[in-house]
């Protein structure tokens, strides 16, 4: 477990928006699920870390939540993607993308040399 | 936007933690719960499952921990989670709070009731509509200070001004016997240009103000009611409008109500003021008061500059009456405030400095406690508690404790305020009723935040800043040895509140000395056994001389023979009240300091001068006869007037007797006996038959006035019959005040008895404002030597508790109890001797700044000083005592088995 890179919080943020977008609602075990899954195990996502994550993100007004039940028939709480919620994914996943571009090109072997 | 939202879903969250904590619960389980069937189905037993999903979990108590921070604010929360802490130990130690609680609500009510006259008088704008605009308008004359307006003066600069979008003028407050039916009662009139509610900008409640066209006769008894005058007379009855008052015998048809709030120039009734040549009288008599508003783009400098010029071309014009009259505009702001602004602010300096006394108590008191609870912090530092986090915790308790001294302050503060609202007449000219508004409760709200924070934040830092293994480690005894710091800070807190309080007792001694000068200053007469009240007749029953004369005959009459009574007068102007007076010219008198020498004019009877025992020093009195011959004489005068109104002077046969007072007879005739010489004055000529001891007309602070007197018939000839009447009796003056009124009622029944009052208290009217001033300067000295007094005692109480085991000890080895005696009073004497040598210096250098309150002796008087200084010390002897006697019964074996 000690070798599973924790995740920070903006991050975290950016793939719990994008795993909405792609599964539909989710609760919060298949989302940590998904996330942990396309990691290629990774990342660790403990309680102390997802919940707060997506309670800030309810709190935002991204996502909203309501109980329901699991495809075992178990109370949970489902999260789902707002419309903010959208918009907000396409802009945070362009200024990812602008962000590693650039230190991707920063840490290519030709611009050391 | 974004934040926003957020910031209200996590306010949302600081309520309904229980369901929102169960929530998080459920949804923690059930996470578990899937993660557990996962592992199960991957082929681990069910304990294994359970063993690896709860690892995977991470910490739940750390996790359950973050969630309620993201939900909530933890700033609120730990806030609240500090009040409640504080609440409860508050609560634990009463006596600590109560007496805290009772030292700032005493500092913190005194500030917000002193703040609320600041607010209503400087602070609050007029409540007239774009006030900054509105003028008082005054004339100048050759003597110094501001004149009433001449009638024809007034309407030269109404016509010409360019700078004043509007002018509008009225009469000095007089009395009017009113009535609906029912027994006359006096009430405060004012007559004034119809346009004066426009100009001020204020609309009534009721009704309607007056129209241009109600200052003509037979349109003119209109009436305009204050709000107090509604309710008094008509019981507050909306029906009230064209309901008639009468007015000196005359109906008035009610118009309109004004605003509860409206308060101008102390006018009850306001009336139509008849702007005909003959009603604003002629140009040298000066008897009106005016306020302008000014055009959008014109400041009070520009308005002054024009009606300078305009006042200097009149002069030109009218050489006579117009000589070095001049123009001041005033904002109507500054004219209510300007001189009260000085006292308010020391008043205001007094009230901060009561408050810095209490929090030097309060926060004495908290050192003192924050020693005590060492153990406690200390015990929340290991337990990981920072170091801003113990700061802020009993910060959070400090300003827990001003604030309900705030709150139990406040209520004592609105005491003082309907006392203040509810005084008949307050010596603070405002047009803002005095009151406990929003800005008051803010001001409250953020003096005790900042209170709380100023003596919270020594002990609490003092309290944070520890060694935490010694602390646990120590035992009581050490716990209650502080540090040197703690020491020093607290000799220096009781320092600085012996000297606050020295600097406080002298402004008070001074103002109280001053009072004390004032009440026995020389007024020039022997008031102990009179009594005094007015009356006015009406003038249309009243109309010559003749039915006056008769009427106040009558009444002198009817008042000597009431048994008990010695002797009684009639005056026009009673001492000490102001009066009316004008300049006299002396034939062959070159100085020209005298031509702006004004003299003060009183009509009286005969026997005022042994009414008020004023002595004559040479000539003689007038004469019954001389009653009679000076009325006629006067008639004539009135009529040749009217039939020539610019005769330049009277006939010699009709020219007039004086009496006058010593001051004019220096002034005008030094070193040589006036009785015989005559003067000019208006036209007539008069011949001083006698001269009399000096009274004062004004202020005891002011020199006394030239003054002459006149025979009292004289007076009775012209458009008011007014009348004071001085009643000498034997005993208690008052007593014979029913009589007086049902004589008054015998002759006429519209008549109201007005201002019924015994001399000595027309001169305590007089001295309303050092009244105020001394009591209010006075009760904050007394608190804070009462707080000062506490503060060394409790310096002192701590000391021997500190030092008991030491005690006991020097007494073990043979020290005698005087020598613990002087252990104890050294202390006490270092403390209280700096305090007041730092007191001193402070209130002498500040000394000037009371010196124009002071009367009768120096702002740096040095017996006041002594005994303030005797007085200082005399209480913190005081002080000392219980903490002496407790140190000197130190039983040693007590105090060495403390351990």
């Amino acid at each position: 477990m000690g070798d599973k890179s924790e995740v920070w919080q903006g991050t975290l943020a950016l793939m719990v928006l994008k795993t909405l977008e792609s599964m539909g609602p989710q609760h919060g075990y298949g989302i940590a699920r998904r996330i942990e899954q396309i990691s290629g195990d990774q990342l660790s996502l403990n309680y102390g870390t997802l919940y707060p994550a997506l309670l800030k993100l309810e709190q935002e007004g991204f996502i909203t939540s309501e109980w329901g039940l699991s495809e075992n028939n178990r109370r949970a709480r489902f999260y789902r993607l707002t419309r903010t919620g959208r918009a907000q994914l396409k802009k945070e996943a362009r200024e990812w993308e602008q962000a590693t571009n650039i230190l991707a090109r920063f840490l290519s072997p030709e611009e050391q040399g | 936007m974004k934040t926003i939202r957020a910031f209200m879903a996590r306010f949302g969250g600081l309520f309904n933690g229980r369901r929102r904590d169960w929530e998080m619960e459920q949804e923690f389980a059930s996470h578990l719960a899937m993660q557990v069937e996962d592992n199960i189905r991957s082929g681990m037993n069910p304990e294994e499952a359970r063993r690896v999903a709860l690892i995977k979990a991470g910490g739940l108590s750390s996790a359950r921990e973050n969630y309620r921070e993201q939900r909530g604010l933890p700033f609120f929360e730990t806030l609240l989670q500090d009040l409640r802490y504080g609440a409860r130990n508050l609560r634990k130690s009463p006596g600590f709070t109560a007496v805290a609680v009772i030292t700032l609500a005493l500092g913190i009510g005194a500030n917000t009731a002193i703040f609320s006259i600041i607010n209503a008088v400087l602070l609050r704008p007029l409540p007239y509509k774009d006030q900054d605009r509105l003028v008082q308008l005054w004339e100048t004359e050759a003597a110094p200070g501001t004149y009433p307006f001449a009638g024809p003066d007034y309407l030269d600069w109404e016509k010409q001004t360019k700078t004043l979008a509007a002018t509008s003028v009225y009469t000095w407050p007089m009395g009017v016997n009113a009535s609906n039916s029912g027994e006359a009662q006096s009430l405060v009139l004012i007559q004034a240009e119809t346009n004066l509610f426009s100009v001020l900008g204020v609309d009534p409640i009721v009704g309607r103000t007056f129209a241009p066209d109600e200052s003509q006769p037979g349109k003119d008894h209109v009436v305009v009611l204050t709000y107090a005058v509604w309710q008094k007379f008509f019981g507050g009855r909306q029906d009230v409008i064209g309901q008639k008052l009468e007015l000196d015998a005359e109906p008035y048809s009610v118009i309109g109500i004004m605003p509860r709030w409206f308060k101008f120039s102390r006018g009850e009734v306001f009336v139509p003021k008849d702007m005909s040549a003959k009603g604003m009288h002629e140009r040298g008599s000066h008897w009106l008061l005016a306020i302008g508003r000014l055009k959008p783009e014109q400041t009070v400098t520009s308005a002054q500059a024009e009606l300078s010029t305009i006042a200097k071309n009149l002069e030109h014009q009218y050489p006579d009456s117009n000589d070095k009259i001049g123009a001041t505009v005033v904002s109507l702001k500054e004219q209510y405030t300007g001189d009260n602004r000085q006292e308010l602010f020391i008043l205001l300096g007094a009230v901060a400095l009561v408050l810095l006394v209490a929090c030097a108590n309060v926060a004495n008191l908290l050192l003192a406690r924050a020693t005590g609870r060492l153990r406690e912090i200390a015990l929340r530092a290991v337990l990981g508690a920072s170091r801003w986090r113990i700061v802020r915790q009993l910060l959070t308790e400090s300003i827990l404790l001003s604030i309900t001294g705030a709150v139990v302050g406040l209520g004592a503060a609105w005491w003082f305020v309907s006392l203040v609202q509810n005084a008949k007449t307050l010596p603070i000219p405002r047009a803002n009723p005095i009151q406990v508004d929003v800005t008051v409760l803010l001001f409250t709200v953020l003096v005790s935040v900042f209170v709380g924070v100023l003596f919270g934040l020594a002990p609490a830092l003092q309290a944070s800043n520890l060694d935490l293994g010694e602390e646990l480690k120590s035992t009581a005894q050490a716990v209650l040895s502080p540090s040197g710091w703690n020491r020093w800070f607290r000799d220096g807190l009781v320092v600085g509140e012996i000297a606050v309080s020295l600097t406080l007792l002298a402004a008070a001694g001074l103002l109280l000395r001053s009072f004390y000068n004032l009440r026995n200053a020389p007024t020039g007469f022997e008031g102990s056994h009179v009594v005094t009240f007015s009356t006015l007749l009406p003038q249309g029953k009243y109309d010559d001389l003749t039915s006056r004369r008769r009427f106040f005959d009558r009444l002198l009459e009817g008042i000597h023979s009431m048994p008990g009574v010695d002797i009684a007068a009639i005056a026009s102007e009673l001492p000490l009240e102001g009066g009316t007076n004008g300049y006299i010219k002396v034939d062959g008198d070159t100085d020209p300091a005298h031509r702006q020498m004004l003299v003060e004019q009183n009509y009286v009877t005969p026997d005022y001068f042994a009414t008020l025992g004023i002595p004559f020093f040479s000539g003689s009195n007038f004469s019954p006869a001389d009653m009679d011959r000076e009325g006629a004489a006067e008639q004539k005068v009135e009529e040749l007037y009217k039939q020539n109104p610019n005769l330049k002077s009277v006939p010699a046969e009709l020219s007039s007797i004086a009496i006058i007072n010593r001051v004019m007879a220096k002034t005008f005739w030094p070193n040589q006996d006036p009785v015989g010489k005559t003067y000019r004055n208006g036209g007539r000529t008069f011949r001083i038959i006698g001269v009399v001891g000096d009274v004062t007309v004004g202020s005891v602070r002011g020199e006394p006035m030239p003054e002459a007197y006149y025979p009292y018939t004289r007076a009775l000839v012209g458009p008011i019959a007014f009348g004071h009447l001085l009643i000498k009796t034997h005993n208690d003056p008052t007593a014979i005040l029913p009589s007086a009124r049902a004589q008054l009622r015998t002759l006429d029944s519209s008549l109201a008895l007005f201002n019924p009052r015994t001399m000595p208290e027309v001169v305590a009217d007089s001295m309303q404002d050092e009244t105020l001033q001394t009591w209010l300067l006075g009760s904050f000295a007394g608190l804070t030597l009462l707080l000062a007094a506490v503060g060394l005692y409790s310096v002192l109480s701590y000391l021997v508790l500190q030092r008991s085991r030491e005690i006991g000890i020097r007494m073990a080895l043979g020290a005698q109890r005087t020598d613990v005696l002087r252990m104890v009073m050294r202390q006490a004497g270092t403390l209280t001797a700096l305090g007041i040598g730092l007191g001193l210096f402070g209130a002498l250098s500040g000394a000037r700044v009371i010196q124009s309150m002071c009367f009768g002796l120096t702002a740096r008087d040095p017996l006041t000083f002594a005994g303030v200084v005797v007085l200082l010390a005399g209480v913190s002897l005081l002080a000392s005592y219980v903490p002496v006697r407790r140190a000197m019964r130190v039983d040693p074996m007590v105090a060495l088995r403390y351990e």
